[in-house]
């Protein structure tokens, strides 16, 4: 079976800025996928290249659902059901809540939209309360969750994650840990870039480590929890940061 | 005095009205591009025109000149955006502000090449060649001004319904607060760029139709509808569409109401150095924000 997304041997960056070079990485449908690595490594650029969001390939293949995405705009990438939420968010900040979270689903057809968002204020009660408050008004985590529900509207088949729980509270990035579970249990496909290694190979299928733009390691998160090399950098380090 | 002073505020909110159109336009391509469009006048002069000519070429009726002049700027918004402001914005919001200057000139020395240098009259739209005119309680009130300022709180509305209550005007405020958050949601931001600026110069195609009659349409008074547009803008606030209405409004009233007792010559040194003053003393306008300006 084709796997849902697939880099092959992708060289990316800014302009004349090469930070990728030469990453293969599948995703199969329904699976929760995570890339580790430290800073700078190239992770953020993995997820941007892959979304065509200011990073640009320059050699190598994407492919998403057997197309080829260089030919695709970013439009058509969103419509395709390949969804990104970046670091920083990137929410509409003088919009309201609700206007953000409904041009989340601005690409996909009217009916059923209003059952969506009324699912999605079930599944996010806060932002039910703060619907009508501009985004900016939220707080971090608030932000977030809003981030992510607005490219849950728009149905993903694969949602990239670039560091949801970067700067949040412990509660709150289990919240979104708890999120991602059950969108793998609904069969959503996750693309995950994180910092807290623990939690991610605790619930990813898989996971690449990135170092210097290439990948490092490959395999599954039961194996790399138990490598000697992620236990040594990424575990102990989590545990490092986890007073952050 | 009272009647005078009524009469000077109906005559200057009819000129504000066209300032008023201005000064959204540019409060709307300033959003979308982060360009400020100094020919927004010019435009208002060229609606005027094609209207001019729909009616006395055409022998249309200018009631059927102001939609065709409406859409015409519509599809000639979409030609400035495509030819002059994208290409220009490659190299910088400041390249494209100037080259909006520069449109000023091409399209002032363009329409009296085609239409002559001297300004030519539209028909009011009740009663053609010589407006009716009702007298009430001593203040003359003409019907011109009655559809002028009727048509400019219609053109407020429909603006305000698509921006606020459409998905489409939703997506195309989302593309001007946030393009990279706009993509990412799946929005063609340069699409939704070049509506807007077609929306903006549709705006002032139809400004100039409906001051049209009262002010006569061509020759050089472009630039000056410009600056004024802009003053209302500034002085409302560049941010917000009801600071940039209201200001607008406040220019035609001020400029009208300074020139009747003090002579001609005195309103335009004023309203200039208002634009100035706001400038130093409140940049982000009456009724802005101050992240406006920090922006």
């Amino acid at each position: 079976m084709a796997a849902l997304l697939e880099l092959r041997g992708v060289h990316a960056g800014y302009g004349r800025l090469a930070v990728l070079h030469g990453v293969s990485i599948d995703v199969q449908a329904g699976e929760l996928v995570a890339v580790l690595g430290p800073n700078g490594a190239g992770k953020s650029t993995l997820l941007r290249t892959i979304s065509r969001f200011e990073a640009t390939l320059s050699a190598g293949s994407v492919r998403f659902d057997g197309r080829d995405l260089a030919a695709r705009t970013p439009e058509a990438i969103v419509r395709d059901g390949l969804l990104h939420v970046p670091e920083g968010r990137q929410l509409f900040a003088g919009l309201s809540v609700d206007d953000n979270l409904r041009l989340g689903g601005y690409t996909r057809p009217r009916a059923g939209l209003e059952q969506a968002v009324a699912d999605t204020y079930a599944r996010f009660p806060m932002l039910a309360e703060r619907r009508s408050q501009e985004a900016f008004s939220l707080s971090g985590g608030e932000q977030q969750m809003l981030a992510i529900a607005r490219a849950l509207i728009a149905r993903p088949r694969l949602l990239m994650l670039d560091e949801p729980s970067t700067g949040l509270a412990p509660q709150i990035v289990e919240g979104i840990f708890e999120l991602v579970r059950d969108l793998k249990r609904a069969g959503t496909a996750v693309l995950l870039v994180e910092q807290n290694a623990y939690l991610t190979l605790k619930n990813a299928d898989r996971a690449y480590v990135l170092e210097n733009g290439s990948i490092a390691l490959a395999g599954s998160a039961a194996e790399l929890a138990r490598d000697e090399r992620v236990q040594a950098i990424y575990l102990g380090g989590a545990a490092d940061e986890a007073g952050e | 005095m009272l009647q005078q002073l009524l009469q000077l505020v109906l005559a200057g909110l009819t000129v504000g009205s066209g300032y008023a159109l201005v000064a959204l336009g540019i409060h709307i391509i300033l959003r979308a591009t982060r360009v400020i469009n100094f020919a927004q006048g010019e435009f208002v002069i060229l609606g005027g025109l094609l209207a001019y000519t729909a009616v006395s070429a055409c022998h249309l009726s200018v009631l059927v000149a102001l939609p065709l002049a409406t859409a015409a700027g519509f599809a000639i918004g979409l030609l400035f955006e495509r030819l002059v402001i994208r290409p220009a914005e490659r190299s910088g919001e400041l390249t494209a502000t100037i080259a909006t200057i520069g449109t000023v000139y091409v399209l002032l020395y363009g329409h009296a090449l085609i239409w002559g240098s001297l300004p030519q009259p539209l028909p009011f739209f009740s009663g053609g060649d010589r407006d009716v005119v009702w007298h009430a309680g001593g203040v003359e009130i003409a019907a011109q001004q009655i559809w002028v300022v009727g048509l400019l709180a219609a053109a407020l509305a429909a603006l305000w319904f698509f921006f606020e209550r459409t998905t489409y005007g939703k997506a195309i405020r989302a593309a001007a607060d946030n393009p990279l958050g706009a993509r990412l949601v799946g929005i063609d931001v340069d699409r939704a760029r070049a509506i807007s600026v077609a929306i903006a110069i549709a705006l002032a195609a139809f400004g100039g139709t409906i001051i049209g009659p009262i002010t006569l349409v061509g020759g050089a008074a472009g630039v000056a509808i410009s600056i004024k547009g802009f003053v209302g803008a500034i002085v409302g606030g560049l941010d917000s569409p009801i600071g940039c209405t209201l200001g607008g409004l406040f220019v035609g009233v001020l400029e009208q109401l300074l020139e009747a007792p003090f002579s001609y010559g005195i309103a335009d040194p004023v309203v200039y150095s208002l634009l100035l003053a706001m400038l130093l003393v409140r940049p982000q306008g009456l009724l802005g924000s101050r992240r406006a300006v920090r922006d």
